[in-house]
């Protein structure tokens, strides 16, 4: 197991450079700009009516204060590591005085339920039917198929979310087009809520299969087609091994692997495609807070979501590179 | 590779149908010279009328002819795809050039850093540069944040092309016939480089303007230039669809969606094309009884 | 004289063990279309020959000369766009006589494996990368020997102590094992069963001299055990004095000589043999050696006649018209050439 220990160590290290990396670009982003974010929070404040020049410098301190920006550049920039570290964003300026932690915990399960299960649906029913699609080339099925996933992929995810939310909530109001359960049900574990939540993530999960399916499909159907004419493909062949062995145990199962890799690359982008369905249906996952928050001017709030994105992304890219080498034993050599 | 468009044209359904599609797109764009209408004037029309034919896609609540206001938009939106794309091919094409060829730590290094963008969610990096820049955002700075972020996809594929260009036979016979590196580079790998680059850049194109028309529809760009994505916000803050006015959100999502569509043919189909292993096949097909 | 004929005469005269595989006039070509252009790649155009019981029968030839596609149309398995466009080939234990070409799926899964086997060229890729080697004998064998049990599994061990492999290779990956474990794990594999037939692509291209005189020595052990009889393909001409009994040599998509090793060693009869055994090494001979002049032909736009006679010594006038076919010169040895009094027809 020495080698599965290296492997991890990689995997681990590669976590924290992202981690690393896209934590000092927000911070680059924030501290870089020309725009001062406590006097944009201060003029959204007074623009309302007058406010004392007292009161108007102590909550400059404050902000100031909250937002980490006291203190020389060096400073600020151990403050904001700190902060992170201990999850510590400050208040939410448009909730206030609610932590921006506490928001951030409260929408961001409904956002990873979407994602896991949406993604992990797409995943699995693109690449068997992709699998299928580039073993039997000449099914008639498969190639439709094929034709609408070209269609759909392509297409970026607001614009997908929105026809849906049209179609369903304009033209055929079938189903619930806002919020992640019936305003009026009360949360917990009974099983009106659960058929609550359930309904109403059908749309939001839908705009995210649709599109997801394509790319996945797609991708499998070429490499088995590649994958097929392998030696040891060729070989089983050869020996007389059946057919549905030689798709699911030599084909599939080789095709998979380099799949494993593509679902940890394409993390980024499934994530930022769901965090966008979310704002259109008005889902109330981490995308929604994300938006609200611009346009609400609630600098801590934006700050905190982008944070955890970038860690939790990385996490889950983690969590796929760990599982990898039980696909590919390959890996396990140094 | 000019042979190779004009084949790939006159034999690959998939190319001819993106071709086609992303030729009307353009040819929209290009109808933007001849406007008889200014894109940023408002109430030059009467608004919220239907589709005729004195205003073939209608009007919007703003009093702008649908149909000329969508000829500015996608011209913008092409052009910021466009120019996106070339920029982070300079990055991409240095980027996976140097880390193919060179190998070793270098490599290791530059693919580190490569992963590492490809990992990083931008949705929320871009918002939040919105969000500290506001009204002082600029298409241009946009273009080059998106530039400056989006090329690690792309810069993957062309190490993978540089490192398999690095060992084939045809680069030792060159390198032992006493080329220079640039002789070799240009005259022996180009012609491999180029479609990849290609269709790289149609897939670039694809991220980047799907990212501008996200961004435009929530209103985190410079909205009074006029894009897609510009469109369908305006149309959204005058609640087009419930007000029935659906043409001022339809031709752009379609007009949009012909762009998505054509640009992923036109790389998928030079994909397939370049590929070695699926050509046998499909050379094969059609052969023969 | 035909070939078939010939063939005949041949049987009648020598009294061989009977044809374990019967090659007849196997015609097999690449045809794509692609951007427009329609091309027909002849690699295998007009083969006859038969390999008998418990003999190892070799087939050399360069690259390029059709000895790949002449054993894939073999072992029936040709993709598009390799097509059978002529000919048979029948195996002494597909009955019914007919060619593989014609058999069903049933007799075909009946017979792979268990009578017909193949030792693939690159023993490197030949085993599924993900799976354990245990995996890959189970899905290959266990059906042709009742099952997955512990009998198997003995029989499995047991069989792979003959080639020298320790039971513990079972449980490995593939890319765990070194390339002579590889190549030998792939040799106990084609043979578990006692198959009647096995084709051996290259056997041990890839291998350094030392481990291929071992793993080719263990090869003609097995075979000998078995007495199953053994196709051995291979352009490297001292693998053929080594192994085979009898040989063939392949140009241009056909053969142009055939004949016991010996023979074909000591007297080789068409200008291409003898070039191919003059530019042998031997030791105490430093004579220097002469490259033919040209290179092999374009298969798909063959020369007219004789395909070698661009680049022959002895052509003549016929030889640019007329296809020599290949006809009986001495007991046991045929050649296909107009020069040396074969080829068929009046001269």
């Amino acid at each position: 197991m020495r080698s599965y220990a290296k492997y991890l160590a990689q995997r681990l290290a590669q976590c924290l450079l992202v981690v690393f990396i896209g934590i000092n670009l927000t911070y680059a982003i924030t501290h870089a700009t020309p725009i001062d974010p406590v006097e944009q929070s201060i003029a959204a404040v007074t623009a309302f009516g007058n406010t004392s020049p007292e009161a108007i410098g102590m909550m400059r301190q404050s902000l100031r204060e909250l937002y980490g920006l006291t203190g020389g550049p060096l400073e600020q920039y151990v403050n904001f590591w700190r902060r992170i570290a201990i999850a510590d964003f400050g208040p939410s300026l448009s909730a206030f005085p609610t932590p921006v932690s506490t928001l951030i915990a409260r929408a961001l399960p409904w956002t990873i339920g979407l994602l896991v299960t949406a993604t992990l649906i797409t995943w699995t029913l693109g690449n068997l039917l992709g699998g299928l699609a580039g073993y039997y080339q000449d099914k008639r099925s498969l190639k439709i198929f094929a034709v609408i996933a070209i269609g759909l992929h392509p297409v970026p995810y607001y614009i997908v979310a929105f026809v849906l939310l049209v179609m369903f909530g304009y033209l055929w109001p079938l189903l619930p087009i806002a919020g992640g359960y019936g305003m009026n049900i009360e949360q917990g574990f009974n099983a009106t809520f659960a058929l609550s939540v359930l309904k109403h993530s059908i749309l939001p999960a839908l705009s995210l299969m649709l599109i997801g399916l394509g790319g996945w499909f797609l991708g499998m159907r070429s490499l088995v087609s590649n994958v097929v004419s392998e030696d040891y493909v060729v070989y089983a062949e050869l020996a007389g091994v059946d057919g549905r062995r030689i798709l699911g145990s030599y084909v599939m199962r080789n095709a998979l692997v380099p799949q494993v890799t593509g679902l940890a690359m394409s993390l980024g982008a499934v994530f930022n495609g769901a965090i966008i369905t979310e704002q259109v249906f008005g889902y109330p996952g981490i995308g929604s807070l994300l938006v609200s928050a611009v346009y609400a001017g609630d600098y801590g709030l934006v700050l905190g979501v982008t944070t955890i994105s970038i860690i939790g992304v990385s996490a889950a890219v983690l969590i796929i590179d760990l599982v990898y080498p039980l696909l590919d034993p390959r890996v396990r050599v140094a | 590779m000019l042979t190779t468009l004009r084949d790939l044209l006159r034999y690959n359904a998939g190319f001819r149908i993106g071709a086609i599609l992303v030729g009307l797109v353009a040819t929209m764009a290009g109808l933007s010279f001849v406007s008889p209408y200014s894109p940023i004037d408002t109430f030059v029309v009467a608004p919220d009328m239907p589709p005729s034919p004195a205003h073939p896609f209608g009007t919007t609540s703003r009093g702008q002819d649908v149909f000329w206001h969508l000829t500015f938009a996608i011209r913008n939106t092409l052009a910021f795809g466009i120019i996106v794309a070339l920029l982070s091919r300079v990055l991409s094409l240095m980027i996976g050039l140097v880390a193919g060829y060179k190998g070793g730590w270098v490599d290791r290094v530059l693919m580190s850093i490569n992963d590492t963008f490809i990992v990083i969610p931008l949705f929320p990096i871009l918002v939040l540069f919105y969000f500290v820049m506001r009204d002082r955002m600029s298409w241009t700075a946009l273009a080059l944040i998106m530039a400056l972020l989006g090329w690690a996809y792309d810069a993957r594929l062309i190490r993978s092309l540089a490192m398999s260009l690095k060992t084939r036979e045809f680069t030792h016979t060159a390198v032992f016939s006493g080329m220079s590196t640039r002789e070799i580079v240009v005259r022996e790998h180009l012609p491999y480089v180029m479609p990849i680059v290609f269709s790289t850049t149609m897939n670039n194109m694809n991220w980047s303007i799907g990212l501008e028309v996200t961004l435009s529809v929530l209103g985190f760009t410079d909205i009074n230039s006029p894009t897609i994505g510009g469109m369908i916000y305006w149309a959204n803050q005058h609640t087009a669809m419930v007000a029935g006015v659906w043409w001022w959100i339809a031709f752009p999502v379609i007009l949009i969606i012909m762009l998505f569509i054509g640009l992923f043919l036109l790389a998928v189909s030079m994909n397939e094309h370049i590929d070695p292993r699926s050509r046998l096949q499909r050379m094969g097909a059609g052969g023969g009884a | 004289m035909t070939g078939a004929a010939a063939l005949a005469i041949d049987a009648g005269q020598a009294a061989p063990a009977k044809a374990v595989l019967r090659v007849e006039g196997l015609k097999a070509y690449y045809r794509t279309r692609h951007f427009g252009v329609n091309r027909e790649v002849r690699a295998v155009d007009g083969v006859t020959f038969e390999v008998r019981a418990n003999e190892i029968y070799g087939l050399a030839g360069e690259s390029s000369a059709g000895k790949s596609t002449l054993i894939k149309t073999i072992a029936a398995a040709m993709r598009p766009p390799l097509e059978v466009v002529g000919g048979s080939v029948g195996f002494s234990f597909l009955t019914g006589g007919t060619s593989i070409h014609q058999a069903t799926s049933a007799q075909l899964l009946a017979i792979r494996w268990r009578n017909l086997s193949y030792i693939m060229q690159g023993s490197m890729s030949v085993l599924n990368p993900v799976r354990r080697v245990r995996r890959s004998f189970e899905d290959f064998a266990a059906r042709h020997m009742g099952g997955r049990g512990a009998a198997f599994e003995a029989g499995v061990v047991g069989h792979l102590a003959r080639v020298r492999l320790d039971a513990s290779v079972l449980d490995a990956y593939p890319h765990e094992l070194s390339g002579g474990m590889r190549q030998r794990v792939a040799i106990a594999l084609a043979t578990i069963c006692r198959p009647d037939f096995v084709i051996a692509d290259e056997p041990t291209t890839a291998l350094d001299v030392v481990v291929q005189k071992d793993v080719l020595g263990m090869i003609r052990d097995i075979q000998r055990e078995m007495g199953s009889s053994l196709l051995l393909v291979t352009h490297d001409l001292g693998v053929h004095a080594y192994m085979t009994d009898r040989l063939a040599i392949m140009y241009g998509g056909m053969l142009v000589e055939e004949a016991r090793t010996a023979d074909l060693f000591l007297a080789p009869q068409h200008p291409y043999t003898r070039h191919l055994i003059a530019s042998l090494p031997r030791i105490g001979d430093d004579a220097p050696r002469v490259g033919l002049a040209g290179s092999p032909p374009n298969l798909a736009a063959p020369p007219p006649g004789c395909r070698f006679h661009p680049r022959c010594p002895l052509a003549g006038d016929r030889c640019r018209r007329e296809t020599p076919a290949m006809t009986v010169h001495a007991p046991d040895h045929r050649v296909a050439c107009f020069a040396v009094g074969g080829g068929g027809g009046t001269a």
